[in-house]
Order: C-alpha cells, then structure tokens, then sequence
C-alpha cells in the first residue's frame, strides 16, 4: 500500500505555490488550487487526507470554502483543514476556529518545515477532533 | 369651533347689555306691570347667565380640546420620539404635523434635520472604521504575501548542499534579515490594530504572582548567558487578581524583562517584584543597566525612538516596544511607566494594573 498522501493546496500566489510544492515533492502527492471553486472541484474529485487552505482567494474566500467542506454529509466532512494565510488578527484566527478550521497558521510567520510538522502531526493522529461548524 | 366661539361673545355681550340697560328696561315697561317685568327681566338675565355659563363650559372644553391636539399632543409625540432616539438610537416616525402652529411644527422639523446628522455621523464613522479594518488586513497580506516568498525561498536556499561556506553565509544573513522584517511587519500591524481600536483583546482573570514567576524563569537561560542575575522576588501572599489579556500582557513583560536584562552589563541583577497602591497591581523589572539619560525620558514611549545609548550592534531594536507596551497597559486601564534607580545604575520599569472587583 502506497504510503503517499494525497493533500490539496489552495494558495493563489505563484512563487508561494512553488515553494510549498518544491518542499513536499516526494512527501505527499499534492493538488493544487488556486481560487475557491476549483478547490472544491478538486476536492469533489480527489477527497484528499488534508487541506491547506489560505484565506484571500479570488472568486470564492476561503472561509466560504471551509464552510463549504464542512457542510458535506460524507465522511470527508471532518477532514484536517489546516488555514494558511497572512491575515493573522485575533478576529480571523477565531472565525476560521468558529467554522471548523483544525490549525491556522500565518505564512509569513513559520518556517515551511512547521508546515510540514503541522501536515505529519494531522495525518498521523487517528481521527483528529474536529472542532464543531454550526449547521450551515 | 369659530361659529360656537362666536356665539359664546354674542351671547356674553347680550348679558351684560340686558345688565346694564336692566334700568332702562325696566323703564319702558307701564308701572302696573312693573313686578311682572321686573320678574320677566330678572328670569331673562337667570336664563341669560346659564346659557352664557354653558357657552362658556363649551368654550373652554373646547379650547383645552384644540390646544390639546394642536399643541400637548404633537409635543407629546416629538417627545417620544427624542427619547427614544436618545435612548436607543431608533428614529420614530412623526406624523404630519402641517396643522399645528409654528413654532410645534418648526421644532418637529428641526429635530428631524438633527436626526438625520447623527445618522449621518454614525455612517460615516461605521464606513471609516471598515476602511481601518480593510487597510489592516490589505496590509497584513500585501506585505506578508512577498516576505514569506523572501523567507522559504531564503530558507530553502540555505539548505542546498552545493552551497559554498561563503555563499551559505550571505543566504544564511539574508535570512536572518528577512526574519526581522517579518517581526516588524507584524508589529506595525499590531500598533495599526491596536491603535485603531480594532484590536480585540481577550480579557481573563489572571493571577499575575504566578505569571510572572513562570515568565521569570522562562528567561533564565538569556539571563546566564549575559552574565546577568534574574530573580522573581514574590512573597507567599498572594496577589490579588487582574483582569487582562494573557497574550498581550506576557508580551509586555517579555519586553521590559528581556530590555532589562539586554542592558544590563555583566554582573548586574534584574528583579522582578509586584507591589498594590490604591487599586492597582503593580509588577516593577528593576535592572542595574545603562539607565535612560535624563535627556532621553521624555521620548522613551515615542514610537520609534531609541534612546542613543541603547543603540549597538547587539540590541537592534526597532524602537516600537514600549509604545506598544504603554498602549496596550492604557487600553487596560492601567499604565506603564519609569523612574531612574535611585540607588545605583539601572531604571525601574512599573506596569500597573487595575485589580479586578
């Protein structure tokens, strides 16, 4: 059994895009969006194990696309939703925690290998507990 | 009301002229029949006067009547509509008030002009506040988005085994420099959010005795390598409670304690002790260091400033510390605040804090 995750990325700058992918490659077969509505296509398609969602996004936000993930009625509901973005205010932190972000991380402020950390700490825990999204 | 009021006088002006030309009268009649008209004037005037009392019981009800819905009633209304406007900040709407006399009306409408400014205000104010919130957030991403490319590509970099020592160095500063800068940048967004009311603190009752010990020993390590003796002086009493924002106020500390023990040469001490005046808490950072020069003590809470013997190659500030520092203690209801030691070398350096009722 391949031991390779699948995780989608959902960042809309090229160069952080590259970075990101430049240091999982060979870690986790990746996916990469780069707005709201091809995330959630992708998601539809691919269900990945973990999503690292940043937050200004043409189209579709980011917190719509949260909400969006949440609202299923699958299993892959629950999945690890890890927000990395560079807003990083009390308010945003606890808006994305209010509709069932598991992490949020300010880009800016962490070092891609924390990234990594964060990815590897959500996939190897069994079921992680996923904060409660009020009912849409 | 014109056609009653009328007949009212009428009939008053008929009375007191039966009154005074009574005598006259009285005179025309032959004298045989002087009682019978004397008793005929006498019930004329009775009747007269009871119909000119309920003329003027109608006058008057009509009057309280009219001034009742021209004038008490409309006031009544505009009232209402002041006080909750006042109260509450909703607009009553008043009815057509055209009928009634000027100045009511008048008032009416000038209170309306009123309302509408303060709405208008309030707009303004709601539309200048979301631009404040907007700009932070612009900010925060516009200047966050390129340093974080800066930095992993830096990072990465770094890295790469085919680097040469020399090159592994320059990448290696680069590096560091874009870390400082992404330090800056989220404490200019901090000030930004904090300065313009938008930071939202997280209030929580705190017990600062055991804080402050905690946060004591978390620098001790900083504290051996600088040769510097760091004590948190604490009673066995326990201190009274605060009520304050965990995150913000351990950014306060870290600030005074890791400046005192920055500027202290080797040897020196930094205390750490809490005392109550009034009601509040006081936590003192006591260092043996270089001190602020009596020059410099007015500017030490000026963004940006650092005080000229503070500024060497180990202490690269950026100088927005203590601003921040008093900003936050204020927004706290508290103060931050110093004074030169007055035994010695060195500055104490006191955040005050409200106790908690």
């Amino acid at each position: 059994m391949t031991d390779t995750k699948f995780i989608m990325v959902v960042e809309d700058d090229p160069i952080l895009k590259n970075l990101l992918g430049h240091t999982f490659a060979g870690k986790y077969q990746t996916l990469y969006a780069s707005d709201g509505n091809e995330a959630l296509t992708l998601f539809e398609q691919y269900k990945p194990s973990l999503v690292l969602l940043d937050l200004m996004l043409p189209t579709m936000g980011g917190y719509e696309v949260l909400q969006a993930i949440r609202a299923r009625t699958d299993e892959h509901k629950d999945v690890p939703v890890v927000i990395v973005s560079n807003l990083g205010q009390a308010t945003d932190v606890e808006k994305a925690k209010s509709l069932g972000a598991n992490d949020y991380l300010v880009k800016a402020e962490v070092e891609i290998e924390e990234i990594v950390r964060k990815i590897e700490g959500m996939l190897s825990a069994p079921a992680p507990e996923t904060p409660q999204a009020p009912a849409a | 009301m014109l056609f009653l009021g009328t007949t009212a006088v009428a009939a008053g002006l008929i009375y007191v002229l039966v009154l005074f030309l009574k005598d006259r009268l009285f005179e025309l009649f032959p004298p045989e029949l002087s009682t019978h008209a004397d008793v005929a004037l006498q019930l004329l005037i009775v009747q007269e006067g009871v119909l000119l009392v309920l003329f003027a019981l109608i006058l008057i009800v009509l009057v309280f009547w009219t001034v009742n819905r021209l004038i008490v009633r409309p006031l009544r209304l505009i009232i209402d509509a002041m006080t909750t406007f006042a109260e509450t900040g909703q607009r009553v709407p008043l009815p057509d008030l055209s009928h009634t006399p000027k100045e009511v009306h008048t008032l009416a409408n000038v209170f309306q002009k009123f309302t509408d400014s303060v709405d208008e205000v309030h707009r303004h104010d709601m539309e200048i506040s979301r631009i404040k919130s907007d700009f932070i957030s612009t900010a925060a991403h516009q200047l966050r988005t390129p340093l974080t490319g800066i930095r992993w590509a830096l990072e990465a970099l770094e890295k790469d085994p085919g680097l040469t020592a020399e090159q592994k160095a320059l990448v290696t500063s680069a590096k560091d420099k874009s870390h400082d800068l992404v330090d800056t940048v989220g404490t200019l967004l901090d000030i930004s959010s904090i300065e313009s009311g938008k930071y939202k603190y997280t209030f929580e009752s705190l017990d600062l005795g055991k804080f402050v010990s905690e946060m004591t020993r978390d620098f001790a390590q900083l504290a051996n390598q600088s040769q510097v003796s760091l004590f948190y002086a604490g009673g066995e009493e326990t201190l009274p409670r605060v009520k304050a924002d965990k995150g913000r106020i351990k950014w306060i500390l870290n600030n005074l304690i890791e400046n005192a023990i920055r500027y202290t040469p080797a040897g020196g001490t930094v205390r750490v002790y809490a005392t109550v005046a009034q009601n509040m808490l006081q936590i003192h950072v006591r260092d043996t260091g270089i001190g602020i020069p009596a020059e410099d003590r007015g500017n030490i809470f000026e963004r940006f400033y650092r005080a000229p013997n503070a500024i060497t190659k180990q202490n690269q500030g950026n100088g927005l510390g203590l601003y921040i520092a008093r900003t936050i203690a204020t927004d706290h209801g508290g103060d931050l605040d110093f004074k030169p030691n007055e035994d010695g070398p060195g500055t104490i350096f006191t955040l005050s804090l409200p106790i908690e009722s």
